[in-house]
């Protein structure tokens, strides 16, 4: 009941719907009764006109009365009785054929509500031209079960057009709710990057300036985020100079004579030079990746050129590991996507791959086509990432557990922005799915026809 | 050799100054573009580095001047803008190569070697990558552990295929089309074959199988 009453507060539709129906209901039911009363009222009157019109008739054709020997054969309830109002006296009792009725003497002319013998009689006295006193009556139960049956009839129409009334009214209400719906629905199925204004030419006016509102906070959300993605860039970009000359006095120190121990003490130095130049680059290119707009530049790219391209970037430290890298034996396939984007995306996780696999592992990269798309593998055999952190590893600067391969924690943020900006789908698993092992990254692309 | 180094940050000119003394070239380091150009113009330079981001005149500016003048210095840019349109731009308006920071010195050096080689016109008559040298003239192959070994023509001919760009991979396609004229019958695993004896040669690690690529020569180390 509690959560009906949250949502009565909540809901202006179900509020209207639910107003709207109790001022039907209350307005049916109002009529109803005024229409059922003043139809019974109605038929009443019908009735006493008809013992008048009786009576009248009685009178103007001069007709003696004869009583029946039998009484009356057929259904007695709705019979109208005409008596001389003197005989009724001479009446012993009531029994069913008990005509005629002993109704007072007394009774003035006119209509009156007689009871004889626990029944009531609904009598018009006249007094006939002849002189003679006639009374036209009616048992009351017969008159009020005809009238109540007429009333009924009356009201029907409304009991029968409520509920169906009610149901036009929720429709209603529904469709002209409908607007807010759909726009619900649509900045729902927007991403986080899609912050561009809603359209509020075919909305309501009622709801426009709300509408308008949130465009300009849209507006405002954009702007800093786009501040921020500039921020990022902007502080890679400055950090690159200072960066480039650190690296090359490293390299002029490592040419320069000095102690051993010196020497030894370099190497770290260098490394972490070489660690942060990683990380500011990739830093840079994630920037780029995620301030690019829409699949930028996409043409129909090979992607055993690409896979060619990275491989030779890539070699020297695939080489230092000793790693048997490859590409399985296939058909090249083309796909639509941006060059660039396209390299970037395989040599971050081919990157990946070799970082993490051991010493003497193997690497294999592979193209296929799968219900005409392009599937893209990376399969590595080093330690593989659990279905558990499949999710949060696509975060920046997110690492494994007990992890020491020193990437830069960006390769994966990299390849999901590309592939969410593309619309690329990718899937983490592993390389063998029995021994839980290896990393099999896989790539869905639209494949390029040939033209 | 005199070389006109054109960078603005003083850290990374002063690094990149030391480095090519050490190099044993003779490089005038100034840190923006009006002053490159005052240079250019009193003084014979065998190269020039320069940098884009510079202030009062932006290096793509400078380096149209340079051009513009008729100026055919050789010139190579060292900058930090990644972004296409400013390479492609660089090497339109008449820059020989383009090298994004940050860089290695010993980068650096090699690419000024090859660019001061293509302008020097006499092609050097031997390829290197640091593992095998070969030469062009003799013909003849070394490494640390054979030198001066004899190759047959078709093995001469894909050693210098591969060794053209060391680091790229050359699938066996492209390899057929280096050692085979139009019209030639290709004889199948011939690739393999001259591989298999260039390595009996040379020692294993000369040639470097990419499974499914093909092959190459490991990048100058």
């Amino acid at each position: 009941m509690d959560g009906f009453k949250k949502r009565l507060g909540e809901s202006v539709q179900l509020r209207l719907s639910l107003a709207l129906s109790s001022a039907i209901l209350i307005i049916a039911v109002v009529a109803g009764v005024f229409a059922y009363v003043s139809a019974f009222d109605e038929a009443h009157d019908m009735q006493d006109d008809t013992l008048r019109q009786m009576a009248e008739l009685f009178d103007r054709q001069h007709m003696t009365l004869q009583y029946p020997e039998n009484g009356p054969e057929e259904d007695d309830e709705s019979r109208i009785i005409l008596q001389y109002l003197a005989d009724g006296s001479k009446a012993s009792g009531l029994d069913d054929a008990g005509t005629p009725l002993p109704f007072p003497t007394t009774l003035a002319d006119g209509l009156s509500t007689v009871p004889i013998a626990g029944e009531a009689f609904r009598v018009l006295v006249k007094t006939t031209a002849r002189g003679e006193r006639i009374a036209v009556a009616q048992e009351t139960g017969a008159r009020d079960k005809d009238a109540r049956a007429s009333a009924l009839r009356s009201v029907l129409p409304f009991l029968i057009l409520l509920p169906v009334l009610l149901l036009v009214v929720g429709d209603l209400v529904r469709k002209v709710f409908r607007p807010i719906a759909t726009l619900s629905s649509e900045i729902d199925r927007r991403d986080e990057q899609e912050l561009h204004p809603i359209d509020e030419h075919h909305l309501p006016v009622e709801i426009r300036p709300f509408v308008v509102a949130i465009n300009r906070l849209l507006h405002r959300v954009a702007q800093s985020m786009e501040s921020q993605r500039r921020f990022v860039a902007d502080a890679a970009h400055e950090l690159r100079s200072p960066m480039t000359a650190l690296s090359l006095q490293a390299e002029r120190l490592a040419a320069a004579d000095m102690s051993a121990p010196a020497r030894e003490r370099l190497e770290p130095l260098r490394r972490g030079i070489e660690r942060s130049r990683n990380l500011i680059d990739q830093l840079l290119t994630l920037a780029r990746v995620q301030s690019a707009s829409g699949p930028a530049g996409a043409t129909s790219v090979s992607v055993h050129d690409t896979y060619r391209r990275v491989l030779e970037d890539l070699m020297p430290l695939a080489e230092l590991k000793q790693l048997d890298i490859g590409m399985d034996v296939g058909a090249d396939v083309r796909v639509v996507m941006g060059d660039a984007d396209l390299l970037t995306l395989v040599k971050n996780l081919v990157d990946n791959a070799i970082r993490y696999t051991p010493p003497g592992g193997r690497v294999d990269l592979s193209v296929t086509l799968e219900n005409g798309a392009a599937l893209l593998q990376v399969r590595d055999t080093g330690p593989g990432i659990s279905s558990e952190e499949r999710e949060r590893v696509f975060d920046p600067f997110y690492r494994s557990l007990g992890n020491q391969a020193s990437g830069s924690g960006l390769g994966l943020s990299i390849v999901k922005a590309i592939a969410e900006r593309t619309g690329a789908r990718i899937r983490l698993g592993f390389s063998d799915e029995q021994e839980q092992r290896g990393l099999c990254v896989s790539l869905w692309l639209a494949v390029s026809l040939p033209i | 050799m005199r070389i006109l180094l054109v960078e603005d940050d003083p850290m990374i000119g002063e690094a990149i100054q030391g480095a090519l003394k050490d190099a044993s070239y003779t490089p005038d380091w100034v840190q923006n573009g009006l002053v490159a150009l005052t240079a250019l113009q009193a003084q014979h330079y065998d190269l020039v580095l320069l940098d884009l981001g510079l202030p009062g005149k932006d290096g793509l500016e400078v380096l149209s001047s340079i051009r513009g003048q008729n100026n055919p210095v050789p010139l190579l840019i060292i900058t930090a803008r990644d972004n296409l349109e400013d390479r492609l731009r660089g090497l339109d308006d008449g820059a020989d190569d383009y090298l994004l920071k940050p860089f290695e010195m010993a980068e650096l050096l090699a690419r000024m070697r090859a660019v001061l080689r293509r302008h020097g016109g006499n092609a050097s008559s031997r390829l290197d990558n640091g593992v095998v040298s070969l030469d062009l003239v003799s013909k003849e192959a070394s490494t640390k552990d054979h030198p001066g070994v004899l190759l047959s023509s078709r093995e001469f001919a894909l050693l210098q295929a591969l060794l053209i760009r060391p680091g790229a991979i050359l699938s066996r396609s492209e390899l057929e089309d280096r050692l085979y004229g139009w019209g030639n019958e290709v004889e199948s695993n011939a690739v393999e074959f001259l591989i298999h004896g260039l390595r009996r040669k040379l020692g294993s690690h000369v040639i470097k199988n990419v499974r499914g690529m093909g092959w190459m020569v490991s990048k100058s180390a």
